[in-house]
């Protein structure tokens, strides 16, 4: 048991964090926005939390509060994500589809290329030496941290759906114009899921900058954006579980393959596209699928036979 | 719940960890054998794998062989993480050589600080490494010691050089380290620094800097990057017409440069941690069982990494003198391997080695090479003294 989670529970929590982060898309999606822009606010949570938990003026901070130090940085982390979501997604979600796609890609350029030049963020190098939260010694030890968010935020987005907001996120998805014209404003509730999404993204971050140890502008690229992505629609974009799943299983299949050397990418590539192209519902959509009866078709049409006045022909 | 799941863990791990060490004794090598850092990982892994085949060939460690157990580090923070644990806690080494990066080593070290585990950094540069923990040491020497040398070698090619300009690849941890080594010698040789250009290693058009480097109309360029994006900028450079001396960095000691600036990149001067031209006999050999097998010199990074496996193969051999390895605790093992890596001196292909006692390697030769090309494909890293 030891040496597994010794083995095996760093894999463990990356697992958890990859469900977060695919969930953290999921919001906006949930709302129809294709938004990319999660590994921006997760690189920001991260970086404001290794901040607070290295930057020498701080030390006071640190010494006064201890362990509650970790809480605060989860709190600084999510409300900075929060306002700069709502700075970036008031002008973003005025554009659609590939171009909301394209815009939050270029604001993770953006932001990468700032940490690249602050000198508080470490330019290139990063940030490194940040302290463990609460003296955890191993890694599987942030099991503690990542569960029980992940089980709080599925909570909560099984509570959003039912909710009056959730069926606003889901009219603006299957139809904006006419969820507009049934007096749903849209950009409010576009707004709102791109915050749900950024606040989720950058508490996961807060909480990965102790867990790696080091925080560098590496972690926010547009690469990690298509992993997140494929998390996502791999997994399932129309079920809370879909980006969990996605996240564990893509996360888990490079690393339990490690014996099998360079042929594990092989196998990695193999299972983005067999999925993508034999479940384009996603695995956990493929599988609801299988236990819901199909939908009702449309009978099929029948000839319809008129009977011509006067008897026939 | 927490505590206890705590406590029988620990209880666990200290069960497994009374464990004998392994005969052939496993040394693990977490290095980019896969993604983009790739091109100097495999460089590395060649080094490593001569390493071994050297050592096997001449006796192991008092009779018994020595096990390389590759794990794949990747360029990501992550798969360095994941290769630390599956290498302490699955494969059982004695020590660890890696990884690639230092931003990698940053995230994967303080695991095997923790696990008290030895670790050796083969090409990990940036300032703060050694100081991670007690059981982190590296073969590279930091930046700021191999610059220099090259800044000094240009002024003795053209003593006449007032005003340089600077050029970096700013998303490359490396070369950011190096740029300040670099700036800060050539303050100390009274070269003024005309002006400071940044690019990304991935840009390709280099126009911008160019231009700022020509109108600043220098006698030097000071170049920081890797080779595909520093070999087009000295192409560019040249091509747009500048005429007075380049200095590369460490990122371009490779022969990997040539094919990108092709007859260009004659003259560039280098700075490097390693040459072929090393004269020791331990070096000499190397280059040769490297050239059987390859056809051309080795890099800086096999080197560094065979100088690795080297550095930890010969502080065994002393403490298995003191006691058969087969008989150690792993645990002991591993803190005395720790404490004698720093003791010991090697003669190893960089030249000789020592470390001080954060780990920080004391490497007596470093070197300036120019290079010269052949033809557009070929070229030479020729040893300047």
């Amino acid at each position: 048991m030891g040496d597994f989670l010794g083995q095996y529970g760093f894999l463990i929590v990356t697992m958890v964090q990859a469900g977060l982060l695919g969930l953290s898309l999921y919001f906006p999606l949930q709302a129809g926005q294709l938004s990319l822009a999660s590994p921006g606010f997760y690189a920001v949570g991260g970086y404001v939390a290794a901040i607070l938990l290295t930057n020498p003026a701080f030390a006071g901070w640190r010494d006064a509060l201890g362990n509650g130090m970790f809480p605060l940085t989860w709190l600084a982390a999510a409300l900075i994500c929060g306002v700069l979501g709502l700075i970036v997604g008031v002008p973003a979600l005025r554009l659609r589809g590939i171009y909301l796609a394209l815009a939050t890609i270029a604001f993770i350029e953006i932001l990468r290329v700032i940490s690249l030049n602050l000198s508080i963020t470490g330019g290139a190098i990063g940030i490194f030496g940040i302290p463990q939260a609460f003296g955890f010694q191993d890694r599987w030890q942030y099991i503690w941290l990542f569960g029980p968010l992940l089980i709080l935020t599925l909570l909560f987005a099984r509570q959003l759906e039912r909710s009056r907001v959730g069926r606003a996120f889901r009219a603006i998805r299957e139809d904006e114009l006419a969820a507009d014209a049934m007096g749903v404003p849209p950009t409010h509730y576009k707004v709102l899921a791109f915050v749900i999404g950024a606040v989720l993204a950058g508490l996961v971050g807060a909480m990965s900058a102790p867990f790696l140890n080091t925080w560098n502008a590496k972690q926010g690229t547009f690469d990690a954006s298509i992993a997140i992505l494929a998390f996502v629609l791999i997994g399932g974009s129309r079920n809370i579980w879909g980006p969990v799943v996605g996240g564990a299983l893509l996360t888990a299949v490079p690393e339990l393959l490690r014996f099998l050397a360079d042929w594990r990418l092989v196998i990695n590539g193999l299972v983005l596209v067999v999925a993508s192209l034999y479940l384009p519902q996603g695995i956990v959509g493929a599988l609801g699928g299988v236990r819901r009866p199909p939908p009702p078709r449309r009978p099929p049409s029948v000839p319809v036979v008129v009977e011509a006045p006067g008897g026939g022909s | 719940m927490n505590r206890a799941a705590l406590t029988i863990a620990l209880a666990l791990i200290a069960s497994v960890s009374a464990e004998k060490v392994q005969t052939p004794v496993p040394i693990g090598v977490a290095l980019a054998q896969t993604s983009n850092t790739a091109l100097l990982g495999q460089e590395q892994v060649i080094g490593a794998r001569l390493a071994e085949k050297h050592i096997n060939a001449h006796g192991g460690i008092g009779g018994t062989p020595i096990k390389l157990v590759f794990q794949d580090a990747a360029g990501d923070e992550n798969s360095a993480i994941n290769a630390f644990q599956n290498l302490i806690t699955k494969s059982n080494v004695v020590g660890i050589v890696g990884p690639t990066l230092s931003q990698q080593a940053f995230a994967a070290d303080p695991i095997a600080e923790r696990a008290r585990v030895p670790v050796l950094g083969p090409s990990n540069t940036a300032k703060g490494i050694p100081q991670i923990g007690d059981y982190v040491a590296r073969v590279s020497a930091p930046i700021a010691v191999v610059a220099p040398n090259a800044v000094r070698q240009a002024m003795k090619l053209d003593p006449k050089i007032k005003k340089a300009a600077v050029l970096y690849a700013q998303n490359d941890a490396f070369s950011v380290s190096e740029t300040e080594a670099f700036q800060k010698a050539a303050k100390d040789q009274g070269i003024s620094v005309a002006t400071v250009q940044k690019f990304q290693t991935t840009d390709t058009d280099f126009t911008t800097q160019v231009t700022a480097v020509l109108n600043a109309d220098v006698d030097l360029v000071i170049l920081s990057g890797l080779a595909a994006d520093g070999g087009n900028l000295v192409k560019q450079l040249r091509q747009l017409g500048y005429k007075g001396l380049i200095v590369g960095g460490n990122g371009l000691n490779t022969s990997n440069i040539f094919p990108v600036c092709q007859k260009y990149c004659d003259g560039v001067i280098i700075a490097q941690a390693y040459s072929p031209a090393q004269p020791s006999a331990a070096n000499q050999l190397f280059v040769k069982e490297y050239r059987a097998q390859y056809k051309k010199d080795p890099p800086q990074f096999a080197a560094q990494a065979y100088a690795g496996v080297q550095v930890m193969t010969d502080a065994l051999r002393v403490l298995d003198r003191k006691k058969k390895l087969a008989q150690w605790d792993l645990d002991e093992l591993r803190a005395a391997l720790n404490k004698q890596i720093l003791a010991g001196k090697y003669n190893t292909p960089l030249g000789e080695l020592r470390f001080d006692k954060e780990g920080e390697i004391l490497q007596k030769d470093f070197y300036v090479a120019q290079i010269r090309m052949k033809d557009a494909k070929t070229g030479t890293f020729v040893f300047l003294k």
